[in-house]
């Protein structure tokens, strides 16, 4: 029973094992992947954002926000054009994201207490770089704002200590959680393996049924008397060891030689690792039986499979799609797979909450293996 | 000429007969162009669920409150009141960024001594993350220009004056190009161009192993028709397929997703001719050696990611080591994505585009110099190791 059991795994392993291309991508893919994304994010911040100034004003008061900005948290100045128009091309041509304009007179203007403005451009085609640029700039001219305020406030006549209090009195401390530093190599390198990882799971697994008719053994196996639970059951217990096996080396990577954050231990995000494997090539295995070739079934499981990082909203949030997609966004496993990775890698959420996620993904597998098996009945019934 | 369109005519027969491969060329590109955007049509991420934790509940504590419920940006979460709940609800993800107001902050306000504002958000997710923080700078830089304003007019000074003082020195922020901070404008166009990337590659690349499959191959090998001509009559229909996609998924996503696509239209055809060629040729060739069409299919199709990754496209390639800034400068994705970018949103004309356009045009000659030439010395499929696809679904005649 058991050594019937062993023989249908071993010819399984042997055939994933044969499949050349197969073998190159599980073995290599993911961890080729890893190291590339480990690769592109290795500044891991977007700090040292472009920025030109044009000081038309060559003041002393304009040289002091010229070192304001200088100062500045991710800010880099990289040019002083002389003109608007010189600073205009340098944005356009992607030279400087932010462009800082001080107007002429503009010491003047402050000692005079007139008023005066200075105006900040900022190229938001890229958003990593909009984003990053717009904060600071708004810190920065909030410091600047300031001191200027204060100064003229003296100017005025009113006390030093008062002035100063009408522009500070509350302090804001921000704080970010969970990633410190706003690194985007915590969030995004292991991710996108992973992503890579369920791509090719999802490949591997869509030979599950379709496997068997391509080799024309069907008929061999049908022959031989083996039940076709035991089958498969067999074959998917080799497929779904596989698929571990391979994330095993990216985890490693991630955690132990990356050092990329892991809010919760091993062997919970082990488990749950397992529950999404079981998940995805349940749903695998469907779209194998649906489908009557390799190829047919492959294209179909990548139709899935490669939007599902995007529809899972683990960058953009699922809570900024239409209310009605969301229900849809999580039917798919991938959704629960990448929500919970992002929770167990920073938050360590607790077991309650993620037990809810290992239920969904174990009633998804039932599921789907249910309709494989009831779309592969029909399917041999149509051959017949 | 007859021979090519004979051929042309032979590949069209094939694309009408396998239901796949017409569902690939003809609805595919359009069901993700509508899937992504749908998922990125609200563009700008706003709501974000905030907590407060008012430690004071005096009047000045209410006043923060009411400014972060009266923006867009925030949706304040009732039911988080303590700290303990804040911590939860950003552990749980009920929400995303947080405030903290402490107990004796009317009171140090009064006395006037400094007091201090908490406000926390969640590095986890980067775009709920470097929002919040935008959003929460704002947010506070209102209020406390409102408090320098409170302040002043304690001292006894008019509106006039208060404004005169707090205007000193003020400061104007544009933001050129996307103005609006949309997401879909930034990344929404990087999608379609790789939608039409993968598909293009996916339709034409199985040209040839699909004769090879068929046995047909040897036919046009055989036949006493120039290499060139079996190149252009069998990539032709997938030439127009490309470039109809082209227009389509631009018109829909300029009419239905509020894409900002400007610029000019004459840059816009340029490239995507450019592009196609590249796409067609290149696809041609990996067809011509690739071993089955079952691997082209897997090959390709894990592809996506590390090209999108890779090109600059997101994270921007000045923060990209310089090796992998030029193995991405080898692919024509990288350039169209970006070309495209600069074309439509910064309006870049030919003069600026003369590196993309000569980059792209030499990719274009090299690689339809090869498609045009082949050898046309049979190369049988392989045959060692496991042939997967023994039995292929194109439609025969029984």
């Amino acid at each position: 029973m058991i050594k019937q059991s062993l023989a249908i795994m071993k010819r399984e392993l042997f055939y994933m094992w044969r499949d050349k291309g197969m073998r190159n991508i599980m073995l290599f893919g993911p961890l080729l992947g890893l190291l590339l994304f480990a690769g592109v994010y290795s500044y891991q911040r977007v700090g040292d954002i472009p920025t030109a100034i044009v000081d038309l004003d060559h003041s002393s008061a304009s040289r002091q926000v010229v070192m304001g900005l200088e100062n500045a948290k991710d800010l880099k100045v990289v040019a002083y054009p002389e003109t608007y128009d010189e600073l205009e091309k340098l944005i356009h041509k992607g030279d400087a994201i932010v462009g800082i304009v001080i107007p002429e007179n503009y010491g003047k203007d402050v000692d005079l207490r007139r008023q005066t403005k200075i105006a900040v451009m900022i190229d938001g085609t890229n958003m990593a770089y909009a984003t990053n640029a717009t904060t600071a700039v708004l810190t920065v001219t909030r410091t600047l704002g300031a001191e200027a305020g204060i100064k003229t406030l003296i100017a005025q006549g009113i006390e030093p200590d008062q002035a100063k209090e009408a522009y500070q009195s509350i302090e804001f401390r921000e704080e970010a959680w969970f990633n410190p530093t706003l690194n985007y190599a915590y969030f995004l390198v292991l991710a996108f393996a992973l992503n890579m990882w369920q791509q090719f799971s999802t490949l591997a697994s869509c030979m599950n049924v379709v496997g068997e008719k391509g080799f024309g053994s069907w008929i061999q196996i049908k022959a031989s008397g083996i039940s076709r639970l035991k089958l498969f059951f067999n074959k998917s217990l080799v497929h779904i060891f596989v698929i571990m096996l391979i994330v095993l080396p990216i985890y490693f990577f991630a955690f132990v030689v990356f050092k990329l954050p892991l809010a919760s231990s091993w062997s919970m995000l082990l488990l749950f690792t397992f529950a999404f494997a079981v998940a995805l090539h349940s749903l695998g295995t469907l779209m194998s039986s649906i489908f009557s070739n390799a190829i047919n079934a492959s294209r179909f499981g990548m139709v899935v499979a490669l939007p599902s990082f995007v529809i899972s909203g683990f960058t953009w949030p699922l809570e900024a799609m239409p209310q009605w997609f969301q229900p849809i966004a999580w039917i798919l496993p991938q959704t629960w797979f990448f929500q919970g990775i992002n929770y167990l890698s920073f938050k360590n959420p607790g077991w309650e909450f993620i037990s809810h996620y290992l239920l969904i993904l174990g009633l998804m597998a039932v599921l789907f293996y249910s309709l494989a098996a009831l779309a592969a009945r029909l399917r041999e019934k149509a051959f017949r | 000429m007859r021979q090519i369109l004979n051929i042309a005519h032979y590949e069209i027969a094939h694309i009408l007969r396998d239901k796949i491969l017409l569902l690939i060329v003809f609805i595919v590109p359009l069901f993700y162009a509508v899937l992504f955007g749908i998922i990125y049509i609200a563009g700008t991420l706003q709501h974000v669920p905030l907590g407060i934790v008012d430690l004071d509940h005096s009047v000045e504590s209410r006043e923060i409150v009411s400014t972060f419920e009266n923006t867009p940006n925030f949706k304040v979460i009732p039911e988080v009141n303590d700290y303990a709940g804040l911590e939860a609800g950003m552990k749980n993800g009920a929400i995303r960024a947080g405030v903290v107001i402490p107990e004796d902050y009317s009171q140090k306000l009064s006395q006037h001594q400094l007091t201090e504002i908490l406000t926390v958000y969640d590095g986890s997710n980067m775009i709920y993350g470097l929002n919040s923080r935008k959003y929460l700078q704002q947010v506070l830089n209102t209020f406390s220009a409102g408090q320098t304003a409170a302040y002043l007019g304690g001292l006894g000074m008019t509106k006039k004056e208060i404004t005169n003082v707090m205007d000193t020195v003020s400061f104007s922020m544009q933001v050129w190009y996307n103005p609006t901070f949309s997401y879909t404008t930034f990344i929404f166009m990087g999608l379609v161009v790789m939608i039409l990337h993968q598909v293009g590659f996916m339709s034409i690349s199985l040209t040839v192993t699909r004769e090879k499959e068929q046995n047909s191959w040897i036919q046009f090998v055989s036949t006493a028709v120039p290499s060139w001509k079996i190149f252009v009559g069998k990539a032709i229909p997938y030439f127009i397929a490309n470039f109809f996609n082209y227009g389509l998924l631009l018109w829909f996503s300029a009419r239905f997703i509020d894409v900002k696509i400007g610029g000019s239209v004459a840059l816009i055809l340029l490239l995507g001719l450019l592009f196609n060629i590249i796409i067609v040729s290149l696809g041609f060739v990996i067809s011509l050696y690739a071993p089955n069409s079952l691997q082209i299919t897997r090959y390709l199709m894990i592809m996506s990611v590390p090209l999108f990754v890779i090109s600059g496209y997101t994270w921007p390639s000045t923060h990209i080591p310089e090796v992998l800034n030029k193995i991405a400068q080898s692919m024509p994705y990288t350039w169209m994505a970006n070309g495209f970018r600069l074309v439509t949103l910064k309006d870049w004309g030919f003069a600026d585009m003369s590196m993309t356009l000569a980059v792209l045009a030499g990719m274009a000659v090299l690689t339809s110099f090869f498609a045009l030439t082949f050898s046309k010395c049979r190369k049988p499929l392989v045959q060692t190791g496991l042939v997967v696809n023994e039995t292929t679904s194109y439609p025969r005649k029984r």
